[in-house]
């Protein structure tokens, strides 16, 4: 049962009847029986909300940060016309609109509500309830019930740096012995011999073959194909941390100026994106990139036990299982176990592979878990660690001028220096390190890849 | 991506039925609640503790109607008066006013009692005792109602023996008999003003029902009471005749007279209006306080800024002026920025950078040497000199 505002505004009215009312007692009681009579006729007359069958129709899948739209779908098998309000509830962050519907749905008929979701978060999002209040023909009262219609839309990563994907796979045509330019390296495979056209290197004449054919001969080569590559996404604390500008902003995000502010150094920046979204747009670009070079692309998400893993999927549909798996990973606020993940990188890594670590080059945490694991790795496989780097932090370090800037200008040429050590230690093992901004690390890091595959290290 | 769902919708409110299921207890347990409170008003008023101190009439454990039973049955004749004025038509010289602390006087009423030509027993606290016993002030605290001794030469008192007595003690004027002392204050004081006898008891506990038959209560009790031939036994109006007649009984005070309240003025519907418009905004309220479905809550992921730490250790370093840290930091960072370029190792010693970095730039060695490898910043105007200072030394690298 609900009331409107109508049953008030009856009772504000009877207010000034009782004051001119020559029995103002008996008046008020009129009045109260009065409303009551009506409420009562309402309620009677109102449509049955507990008999409505709902069902949905819609998409299942958004990107973050695009929209989509849901059907709701509203059958009234009873005997009278149920009108009203219609509040479709989704959590917050699904952005659901508008936030209660017109409802009108003649008796024995359907009709079709339309709710619009613009999602502010990463993973599956779940109707909760769909609640109908069901007006009498007097508007005075209502009845209001609760039905569950479920249905969930999974909110994937927007994949921005799909951006630079064309890009980068000029370069990768490049290398693949379809441009005159051919860059050779080490390790590449023999493709097809061909004739000789001036230009080409004379080191690559293949002198048998020209032997017999009586003219001369050129091999030609390209890069390797099918080989492989695990993306391992350190999912523990260190990938909480927010860096950078968010490009879409995300859901418990307070609005700008309502922040509270607890340090004296004026109102501080936008918390950004996490590390960890940043890894997922990187590795999705590598992903797409591997997929395309003709490698095998495998992918493993890891803190203290594994969060996802993916294998041994074809190359058409890698990006969207990929874009799939990753969609609900959140960053657990516990210490990543490093000894745990190399253990799975080499339970599922038989084969020599490229192993792409996405985590953040904190100090204590690699010195403490991922460095003396390191030889176990890399001399088995080939070992890129990428890390997304703060901007912030840039800012701090050129921060000159007062006394408490260059304060923190030390703090944070400190923390460079220590992820200088830790890269310089990385490289000693033998480990590529790719350390880029947040916007840059995808593209950094499929230009690392690109590098490998052009030096023919995979 | 259009998907049909096979997955059917179903009501998740609650049936009248379920409401009843599970609300039962509750109404249950304010039903019981209700029925104890109410049941006991409704009762016929026999419980003890229902009666009014002090009344003649009251057989309950704080009544007195032993106390006038016993008189009766000594030739007094008690009568029981609801209002001063009766009272005091009814006081003569042959009878004894009888006033308990269970009675609220006004001043004025005070004074015609102080006024009437009888004795006086007042028994308590009761107000006005500056009027009622010209001369005896009442100590402020009062003392412990205990059984005492008379320790005096009054005949009741001493005739009776130990008493419980106590709750106010006094100081008597000059010519008056004190008993029942408390620290050496008199809890009952009989004296004479104006030719009668003025009897002043600090409590009246010893004249209940509970007390009377204990040590030499009834004793005491008849004989202050039973002085007189007819006692005047004021006791609290009843509660009808507080209310129909406020204003009745006394046409000296002038009641006529008295201004019209402002309640007087306002006409009696607007008071039901009023309690219309309460029942329009609890209407309201119910209107509104209605929520279309349930809140919906979630689990956000937690925000912290990856630069928090690095701001911590800024702020410590500002906290504590830790110069020499923040020092060798930035000489730290500046040194490896400028080994590689210019040419040197990374193993590179000191003295070999100081060189390099003189040789390129022109700067002064000593200078240089200060600047990377001098000792910590005296203040904090230093540290952002050097730091200034590293900055154009890097530039300068840079740029040769």
């Amino acid at each position: 049962m609900a009331l409107t505002g109508r049953a008030g505004l009856l009772a504000a009215l009877g207010a000034v009847v009782v004051l001119f009312a020559p029995r103002p007692g008996l008046a008020v009681l009129g009045v109260v029986l009065l409303i009551a009579c009506l409420i009562v006729v309402d309620l009677a007359f109102a449509g049955g909300v507990r008999p409505l069958r709902f069902s949905r129709e819609g998409e299942r899948l958004v990107r973050l940060g695009q929209s989509v739209t849901v059907g709701l779908i509203v059958e009234n098998p009873g005997p009278r016309r149920v009108r009203g309000v219609l509040r479709d509830a989704w959590p917050p962050s699904a952005g659901a609109a508008p936030r209660r519907l017109h409802v009108d749905v003649p008796p024995g008929e359907r009709r079709r509500l339309t709710v619009t979701l613009t999602p502010t978060r990463r993973g599956d999002r779940e109707a909760v309830t769909v609640t109908v209040r069901s007006l009498g023909p007097l508007g005075v009262a209502g009845r209001q019930g609760t039905h569950r219609v479920p249905w969930s839309v999974r909110v994937l990563p927007p994949f921005l740096s799909r951006k630079h994907l064309p890009a980068k796979l000029a370069r990768l045509r490049e290398l693949d012995g379809q441009h005159p330019a051919l860059v050779r390296g080490q390790g590449t495979e023999f493709d097809s011999l061909r004739e000789y056209v001036v230009g080409d290197d004379v080191r690559s004449i293949d002198w048998r073959a020209s032997a017999r054919r009586r003219d001369v001969v050129v091999r030609t080569w390209r890069p390797e194909r099918d080989r492989r590559v695990l993306i391992v996404l350190d999912t523990g604390r260190t990938s909480a941390g927010r860096v950078g500008k968010a490009p879409i902003p995300l859901a418990s995000e307070p609005p700008e100026g309502d922040r509270p502010d607890p340090g004296d150094d004026g109102p501080r920046p936008a918390p950004g994106w996490p590390r960890l979204d940043w890894s997922m747009d990187a590795a999705l670009l590598l992903a797409a990139l591997a997929a395309r070079a003709g490698d095998r692309v495998d992918f493993l998400a890891y803190d203290r036990a594994v969060r996802a893993w993916l294998a041994g999927s074809s190359r058409t549909e890698l990006l969207s299982s990929l874009v799939n798996v990753m969609a609900p990973i959140e960053a657990e606020l516990v210490e990543a176990d490093s000894a745990g993940m190399v253990a799975a990188v080499l339970a599922r890594a038989k084969r020599r592979c490229l192993v792409v670590l996405l985590t953040d080059l904190n100090a204590t945490a690699m010195e403490e878990g991922l460095l003396p694991l390191l030889p176990q790795l890399s001399s088995r496989h080939l070992v890129l660690v990428a890390a997304v780097a703060d901007p912030r932090v840039a800012a701090m370090a050129s921060g000159r001028g007062t006394a408490e800037q260059v304060y923190d200008a030390a703090a944070a040429e400190q923390l460079r220096g220590e992820r200088r050590r830790i890269t310089s230690l990385l490289r000693r093992h033998g480990v590529e390190v790719v350390d880029a901004l947040p916007e840059d690390a995808a593209s950094a890091l499929a230009d690392a890849y690109l590098a490998l595959k052009a030096a023919g290290r995979l | 991506m259009t998907l049909q769902t096979a997955e059917r919708s179903f009501s998740v409110s609650p049936t009248a039925r379920g409401v009843w299921r599970r609300g039962r207890a509750i109404v249950l347990v304010g039903a019981i609640v209700v029925i104890a409170a109410v049941v006991p008003l409704l009762l016929p008023s026999g419980s003890p503790q229902g009666g009014t101190p002090l009344d003649p009439g009251d057989s309950s454990l704080v009544g007195s109607r032993a106390l006038a039973q016993v008189l009766g049955a000594h030739g007094v004749e008690v009568r029981r008066v609801g209002d001063v004025a009766t009272a005091l038509a009814a006081a003569g010289p042959d009878s004894q006013l009888l006033i308990t602390d269970s009675v609220s006087l006004t001043q004025g009423e005070a004074g015609r009692i102080a006024a009437a030509p009888a004795d006086r027993l007042i028994v308590g606290d009761v107000p006005h005792l500056d009027v009622l016993a010209r001369g005896l002030t009442a100590e402020i605290g009062g003392t412990r109602s205990r059984s005492r001794a008379p320790e005096c030469g009054l005949r009741e008192a001493t005739q009776a023996g130990d008493a419980y007595m106590g709750g106010t003690a006094f100081t008597a004027p000059p010519g008056s008999t004190g008993c029942y002392p408390s620290d050496g204050k008199p809890t009952l004081v009989r004296y004479v003003v104006d030719g009668h006898t003025v009897t002043v008891v600090g409590d009246g506990q010893f004249m209940t029902n509970l007390r009377l038959a204990e040590d030499g209560n009834a004793a005491l009790a008849t004989n202050l009471a039973g002085t007189k031939q007819r006692l005047i036994w004021l006791v609290p109006p009843a509660q009808s005749d507080q209310t129909s007649q406020p204003s009745g009984p006394d046409g000296s005070d002038g009641s006529g007279s008295e201004p019209k309240s402002i309640g007087d003025l306002i006409p009696g519907g607007v008071g039901w209006a009023v309690l219309e418009l309460v029942i329009a905004v609890g209407l309201v309220a119910l209107w509104r306080g209605r929520r279309l479905g349930p809140v919906v809550a979630e689990r956000l992921p937690v925000v912290v800024r990856a630069a928090e730490t690095v701001e911590g250790r800024g702020r410590l370093y500002r906290a504590r002026r830790a110069r020499d840290r923040a020092a060798i930091a930035l000489r730290a960072a500046t040194t490896d920025r400028i080994t590689p370029r210019l040419g040197l190792p990374r193993t590179a010693t000191p003295d070999e950078i100081v060189t390099a970095v003189s040789v390129r730039t022109g700067v002064d060695p000593g200078q240089v040497r200060q600047a990377l490898y001098g000792g910590a910043p005296a203040d904090d105007a230093g540290l952002v000199a050097l730091a200034g200072f590293l900055d154009t030394l890097e530039r300068q690298v840079q740029d040769s």
